[in-house]
């Protein structure tokens, strides 16, 4: 098993439906390899919480700056649709976490039903998402054809932003929560979709038998960043939808 | 919520993987239900007006939520020490930055209750010292 010998180490199938897991030559050990891959991906973790942070950080600024402005703009969601997707996430999230027990457990059929469901999860979220956004652009507080129309530096207007006079009328920059809100979402949005095809990927996998007892760090890995999205939607539901 | 095993994880035997904590169904579904219920009763307590300290209720809750998913879920709890320092430390910085972006902010009102008792407010959130009189 050094490193000299070349010998390749082969983790065996635990039953006739899985496949032996081979090693990267360049670990010694199946342990150095689990962990070196878990230390990356904690640290991709880390710079994905100050990626939001960063978002985190000017929602707090300029909620202390316009507190009229996001009191005002948060009444403008559906804190039922906030709530119900908050309720999606965390049970897409258990799914998740009982996949990967699964894997952990060389369940494989298990292992696909938990990881459908939590890809229907996802799928379940942007639906809601859609819906939000979509009336949002009916009622002109973000208007999706307009997004990159520019930024009128005499009137402090934005030309994606129809509500200067309306339900946002009597308070400054009524454009800036939603504009927060839009980015915010979106991004964390991203982050649904990318988790969702990174499930889809695992679970191509867990189907040609790779994922057991001896051998799950993809699925591991998955279910990490997909509880990271959960976790970025924790904080997201109240500072958007209740406006403390 | 104790109620875990440690699993060898292999069934051969023949290496021993060192790394496995397989969690038990009843302990995943207690964290999810108390997720469940903290979201309840964020949505509950949205309901009253608690001035000033809704933002640290609300975000008491949520770091309480949080703290579930990253030590149940994403079993950091079972982690090496080295991912526990790796992440939690993320927080670390990110508490640099939430701190010297909220002191502008902090440091303006303080501002404002300080030179401007006498005059009122212009739009409620911050007044630019009408008359400084002298160095201060």
């Amino acid at each position: 098993m050094s490193h000299d010998d070349h010998h390749a180490v082969v983790i065996p199938a635990p039953g006739p439906e899985f496949v032996p897991h081979t090693v990267a030559h360049h670990f010694s050990t199946p342990v150095q390899e689990f962990q070196a891959g878990k230390l990356g991906f904690w640290l991709f973790l880390a710079t994905e919480i100050l990626l939001f942070g960063g978002l985190f950080a000017a929602y707090f600024y300029f909620h202390e700056l316009f507190p009229e402005t996001f009191r005002v703009g948060g009444e403008q969601l559906d804190w039922r649709l906030g709530a119900l997707n908050t309720s999606v996430l965390l049970l897409s999230s258990w799914t998740m976490a009982m996949g990967v027990r699964s894997a952990q457990t060389s369940q494989k059929s298990k292992t696909m039903i938990y990881l459908f469901l939590t890809v229907l999860g996802a799928a379940g979220f942007m639906v809601i998402k859609f819906i939000e956004y979509k009336a949002k652009n009916e009622h002109g507080l973000i208007c999706f054809g307009h997004l990159f129309d520019g930024y009128d530096m005499a009137s402090g207007q934005v030309s994606w932003f129809k509500d200067y006079d309306g339900v946002m009328a009597g308070v400054p920059h009524g454009h800036m929560f939603f504009s927060i809100y839009l980015t915010m979402t979106a991004i964390h949005g991203l982050h649904v979709i990318i988790g969702a095809i990174a499930i889809i990927y695992v679970m191509r996998g867990t189907a040609m038998g790779r994922y057991h007892a001896g051998y799950y760090l993809p699925v591991d890995l998955v279910g990490l960043y997909w509880h990271l999205v959960d976790l970025i939607w924790i904080f997201l539901f109240p500072l958007l939808y209740l406006v403390p | 919520m104790s109620d875990h095993t440690h699993g060898d994880g292999h069934a051969q035997g023949e290496l021993d993987m060192g790394h496995t904590h397989v969690s038990s169904p009843a302990m995943f579904m207690t964290v999810l239900l108390a997720l469940l219920f903290l979201t309840f009763i964020t949505v509950a307590v949205a309901q009253f007006d608690f001035g000033s300290a809704n933002m640290l209720i609300a975000m008491g809750i949520a770091s309480v939520k949080a703290s579930l998913v990253i030590a149940f879920f994403m079993h950091l709890k079972w982690d090496t020490a080295v991912n526990k320092l790796m992440f939690l430390s993320s927080f670390l910085f990110l508490s640099l930055l939430f701190i010297f972006t909220l002191a502008d902010q902090f440091t303006r009102r303080l501002d404002h209750e300080l030179h401007t008792t006498n005059s009122e407010p212009v739009d409620g959130a911050w007044v630019q010292p009408a008359k400084s009189d002298g160095p201060h």
